[in-house]
C-alpha cells in the first residue's frame, strides 16, 4: 500500500471536535465542517434537557441525591453540572421555595430532614430525570460519532 | 387550589410543570421526538429527508411502546391469571 493511500484509509481521532461536542452538544460537529448535523444534534440534546427541566424541575439534576441517573446526564456536557448548582443553590438550599421536616427514611436512625417543597415527586421528576440522562446519553453517542467522522471537505 | 392558582404561582424550571402526573403517558411523544432528532442527525448520510425520517422514527418508537404496554397487559391481566396458583 502506498503512503498516500496508507494515510487516507487510517482512522483518525477528531479528539478536539469530540471534546466541544461534550462542551456544547453540537459543537463537535459544527467544527469539522457538519454545521447542519452540529445545530440537529445541539438542539435535540439541549431540547431533551431543557424540556426535562421543564417537566420535572431542577431537582430532575442531583449529583448528590440520584448520583447513577447524573452519571448519564453528565453526558450532556457542563450543562448537567450547571443545573445541578441551580438545584443546590436555589431549591435544596431553600433560597427559593420553603424548607420543611420531612421524614428521613432511614430505618434504624429514623428522624427528619429538611426538604424543598419545589421537590419533584411522581411522574414529573421521573420523566424529568429521564429526558435529562436521555439527553446525556444522546450526547455521548454524538461525540463518538464526532471522534470517528471524517471532517467535511477531507479526502 | 384551583388550576388557574396553581398556574399563576408555578415557577418554570424550578418547579415540576403542573399537572403533568395526569397525563405523562403523553410525555413519550416529546421524548421519542428528541431522541430520533439526535439519532437521524448522526446516522444519516444525507439530512434531505431529515423530518421525515424523524417522523418516521418517532411513530415507530411510539408504536413500539404501545406494542410493548398492550403485551405486558395482556400477560399480567390474563396469562398471570390462569396460571395454576402452586
Amino acid at each position: 500500500m502506498s503512503p498516500t493511500a496508507d494515510a487516507a484509509t487510517r482512522t483518525t481521532l477528531n479528539l478536539r471536535a469530540a471534546i466541544l461536542g461534550w462542551i456544547l452538544p453540537g459543537l463537535g460537529h459544527a467544527a469539522i465542517g457538519e454545521r447542519r448535523r452540529g445545530r440537529l444534534v445541539g438542539g435535540g440534546v439541549l431540547g431533551l434537557f431543557l424540556g426535562g427541566i421543564l417537566v420535572g424541575g431542577v431537582d430532575c439534576v442531583d449529583r448528590r441525591e440520584d448520583h447513577l441517573w447524573f452519571i448519564a446526564q453528565a453526558g450532556a456536557g457542563p450543562v448537567a453540572w450547571i443545573a445541578d448548582l441551580a438545584n443546590e443553590s436555589l431549591v435544596k438550599s431553600g433560597r427559593v421555595g420553603e424548607l420543611i421536616d420531612a421524614p428521613s427514611g432511614d430505618p434504624f436512625l429514623g428522624g427528619t430532614v429538611k426538604v424543598s417543597t419545589l421537590k419533584g415527586l411522581g411522574h414529573p421528576n421521573e420523566f424529568g430525570t429521564l429526558f435529562c440522562a436521555m439527553a446525556g446519553l444522546m450526547n455521548v453517542v454524538a461525540v463518538l460519532d464526532v471522534l470517528g467522522r471524517r471532517p467535511k471537505g477531507s479526502a | 387550589m384551583s388550576h388557574a392558582a396553581l398556574l399563576l404561582a408555578y415557577l418554570p424550571f424550578l418547579e415540576p410543570l403542573p399537572g403533568v402526573q395526569r397525563w405523562w403517558m403523553l410525555l413519550l411523544l416529546p421524548l421519542a421526538f428528541g431522541i430520533s432528532v439526535v439519532y437521524k442527525a448522526i446516522r444519516m448520510p444525507s439530512l434531505d429527508a431529515f423530518w421525515r425520517s424523524v417522523g418516521t422514527m418517532t411513530v415507530q418508537i411510539v408504536l413500539g411502546m404501545a406494542g410493548l404496554a398492550i403485551g405486558f397487559l395482556v400477560l399480567v391481566q390474563v396469562v398471570v391469571p390462569l396460571l395454576p396458583a402452586e
